[in-house]
């Protein structure tokens, strides 16, 4: 069935659409949700790496 | 709330640790035989276990899967630890992982010079280590995940999202690639034929160098350059931008390895697009590096590390500029074969890996020792040696890898290759190839510099195999309040962060897309690789001639793909069809011409000229860079291995007749045999049947010449791009 689909296809260059056409929607439904976060959270994140690790890590990273 | 106390585990930071530094050793030096080699080819010894064919392999593993692997897991252990606030989940896979990986390295250094390659670049190691690397490989997912699992920090940080992007998409390229079929324990024939494997291959290839050279040193970066500079990231948004959409592009770009090849020119389209995309999302994972260190370049001075990371991460965005631009086709029909290539990766494997493991090292020795780095001065020695090795070793290679391009396309004004002995271009850029190896030199200078420096300060301190910490434990939150958090549009990012199984699955799918969408078809579409009747499998002879072009890693400098530019129909004769290596399992491409491309050799020269070039190329090639084969000669023929390989290759799909290898294989081999020493004779040259050199002159006679007996090749075979 899927063989069938594919094989019947128009022509194999419907894949360059079809490649192109994935990669936008992706694109930009992750620039979308990227943008909208909240800039608490992406600071709260940011500083992981400087609270933790060889020093006693402070519960600041907590929620 | 009681803060929970624990310890982080040190010991296996440090093993990881020596593991690089000796690796890295090792990789360097053969790096620098080799590099010697191409200018004095005497130096292989005559020996088999030394040549540039069997040695190039052992090189390239030893850099990418024993240095930089190392490297990857002391970072990833170090920082996974710290980003979790865990230990990590299990000291027993800690340490099958780190055993298990250096019993890998072992057995590719012995099995390499031994002449046992699948050939597929990367992903050499025959199939019993390569079951063995899909096994220690679980075990490091298996620690990676559970000490997810067991995290005291609520939110993976992003370095976390790039060591699992890597570990999941390095155990599915390395699965599909390696389907093999055994012929023996240390032999098997790739599941793939031709033009099909290419792609599998470079879809491998490419994104070893994309999921493992890369996302997990991206990781790396995130943590450990905050870490250093005292600062945040410069932009948290722009890393998740970074990762998604470098996941999603990179499997994608595999094709450009093959750009004008026998590919189907849809697919060469959609790597060349991909990998220019891949810019945006490479220079911006760049830049978010570098602006962390605004308002704190002065501590560039102080700290030797920072200086390190900050060429390491320059020579990311070099590289990931030229990579898409060797991508665009026009510049990749000059660049593709050279020595260009070459400096393409030296520029990634030096600057950015070499340099951002070498940071590390500087970063965690003093840490693990609880004292100061010995010697600022010489880390800074360090550093401006190895620069140096890299400016004389890219600069040299893109000299020489553009001259290559140019004098092999080079016409004279009424038409005639300018070069048409394929030496003059050899010739012409040794004194690069000298200049490389002064590079080399370099760069291991500096790293036994940096190798004395750590030792010096592991001395002075004293080693902390445990690191007390403490950190609230993990509220576990009820369903009810992750289905309210999720609807909160803010919140989804959390939600999926917080579900590492769930973010797996969606990176996973985000990863295998490309791979579907470009692979499926070409195995499906029967157009895509339109048959020629006239091609037909190789004798039994013929298939133990190529399996010893394998064995001794011949494709590592000769390609056998022409590629439709006047300029190669020209010098080698008609181009590389689709439909002539349906029964290559492997497939033998190349992706470098250190000599002449071979796919049109058979019938170009008689049997004794290549019996007396494959003893000495310099007696028929004066000034040839190619060792000697002089074992070749002399040793006898294995033709027990015959019949289990004609059965391996049938079960590949290669149609040989039922029965085929009890008996009449045997005859015809025998046949052939008398054939090839009877022409050796014409030549003055008495030589005895079962040598190997008789099947290898078989096979090299019978190359690219399935289509010449045709009478008629195909219609599309009469024509030619209008380029050069």
């Amino acid at each position: 069935m899927i063989k069938n689909v594919i094989e019947h296809l128009a022509t194999v260059d419907t894949y360059g659409v079809i490649s192109i056409l994935l990669f936008f929607t992706f694109f930009m439904g992750m620039l979308i949700w990227a943008v909208r976060l909240k800039k608490d959270y992406l600071n709260s994140m940011s500083n992981l790496p400087l609270d933790g690790g060889e020093t006693t890590p402070t519960p600041s990273g907590h929620e | 709330m009681n803060m929970e106390k624990f310890k982080y585990d040190n010991k296996i930071v440090r093993a990881f640790a020596l593991a690089t530094v000796v690796w890295g050793l090792v990789g360097f030096a053969v790096g620098l035989l080799l590099a010697c080699q191409l200018f004095i080819p005497a130096l292989s010894l005559n020996l088999p276990y030394l040549t540039f064919g069997r040695l190039r392999p052992l090189h390239t593993n030893a850099v990418i899967f024993a240095f930089v692997g190392n490297g990857m897991f002391m970072g990833i252990y170090y920082s996974l630890q710290r980003l979790c606030k865990a230990r990590m989940f299990s000291d027993f896979l800690s340490w099958f992982n780190f055993w298990g990986w250096q019993a890998i390295i072992v057995s590719a250094a012995i099995t390499l010079p031994l002449g046992f390659t699948s050939s597929k670049e990367y992903a050499e190691l025959e199939w019993p280590i390569d079951i063995a690397i899909a096994v220690v490989w679980v075990g490091f997912a298996v620690n990676l995940f559970g000490t997810i699992a067991r995290r005291r920090e609520k939110h993976m940080y992003v370095a976390i999202w790039f060591y699992i992007s890597g570990a999941i998409t390095v155990a599915v390229l390395h699965i599909i690639n390696s389907l093999e079929m055994p012929a023996g324990f240390w032999k098997s024939y790739s599941a793939y034929a031709g033009v099909q494997d290419a792609l599998v291959q470079w879809w491998y290839g490419h994104n070893a160098v994309a999921f493992f050279l890369t996302t997990p040193y991206l990781g790396l970066m995130y943590y450990f350059l905050p870490k250093a500079s005292g600062r945040p990231v410069f932009s948290y948004r722009l890393s998740i931008i970074h990762f998604w959409a470098l996941i999603f592009l990179y499997i994608w770009a595999g094709p450009h390895h093959l750009i004008y090849t026998a590919l189907p020119d849809w697919a060469q389209s959609l790597g060349m697009v991909f990998s220019l995309m891949l810019i945006a999302p490479s220079w911006g994972g760049m830049l978010n590096g570098l602006l962390t260190l605004r308002g704190a370049w002065h501590k560039l001075r102080e700290e030797p590390m920072l200086k390190f990371m900050v060429a390491a991460v320059t020579a990311y965005g070099m590289a990931t500029l030229e990579g898409p631009m060797m991508s665009i086709k026009s510049v990749n029909s000059l660049s593709h074969y050279t020595d260009w290539g070459i400096g393409h990766v030296h520029n990634a494997a030096l600057g950015w890996n070499g340099f951002l493991t070498f940071s590390m090292l500087y970063w965690l020795f003093p840490r693990l020792y609880n004292t100061k780095l010995w010697s600022i001065k010489l880390a800074n020695y360090h550093f401006w040696t190895g620069l140096l090795g890299i400016a004389f070793y890219v600069i040299a290679m893109y000299a020489s890898g553009v001259t290559q391009g140019l004098m092999w396309k080079q016409f004279t004004p009424d038409g005639f290759l300018q070069y048409p002995n394929f030496l003059d271009t050899v010739l012409h850029v040794i004194p690069m190839y000298e200049l490389r190896a002064l590079g080399g030199t370099l760069y291991i200078a500096g790293a036994v510099m940096m190798v004395f420096n750590l030792y010096m300060t592991a001395k002075q301190g004293c080693f902390v195999p445990e690191e007390e910490a403490q950190a609230l434990p993990l509220i576990k939150e009820t369903a009810r309040e992750d289905i309210t958090h999720a609807t909160s549009r803010w919140h989804t990012h959390r939600f999926l962060e917080a579900k590492p199984l769930f973010f797996t699955a969606l990176a996973l799918v985000a990863v295998l897309v490309g791979g579907m969408v470009e692979i499926i078809p070409l195995f499906l579409v029967k157009e895509n690789i339109p048959t020629i009747t006239s091609v037909k499998p190789y004798t039994a002879l013929e298939v133990l001639g190529r399996d010893i072009y394998i064995r001794e890693g011949c494709v590592g400098c000769h390609s056998q793909m022409i590629r439709p530019f006047r300029s190669e129909t020209e010098r080698y004769g008609e181009y590389s069809k689709a439909g002539e290596f349906v029964y290559d399992h492997p497939f033998l491409w190349g992706s470098k011409r250190t000599g002449p491309d071979l796919h049109r050799i058979g019938g170009k020269y008689p049997d004794a000229w290549h019996y007396n070039h494959m003893d000495d190329p310099r007696s028929t090639s004066p000034g040839s860079i190619m060792p000697r084969f002089p074992w070749l000669l002399a040793d006898k023929l294995d033709t027990d291995c015959l019949s289990p390989r004609l059965r391996a290759l049938r079960k590949v799909g290669v149609p040989y007749p039922a029965g085929y290898e009890n008996g009449p294989a045997q005859k015809e081999l025998a046949a052939q045999q008398e054939k090839i020493v009877a022409s050796l004779k014409t030549g003055m040259i008495s030589a005895r049947a079962d040598r190997e050199i008789v099947a290898v002159i078989a096979y090299l006679q019978r190359l690219g010449t399935d289509i010449k007996t045709a009478g008629s090749a195909p219609a599309a075979a009469s024509t030619t791009l209008n380029t050069k």
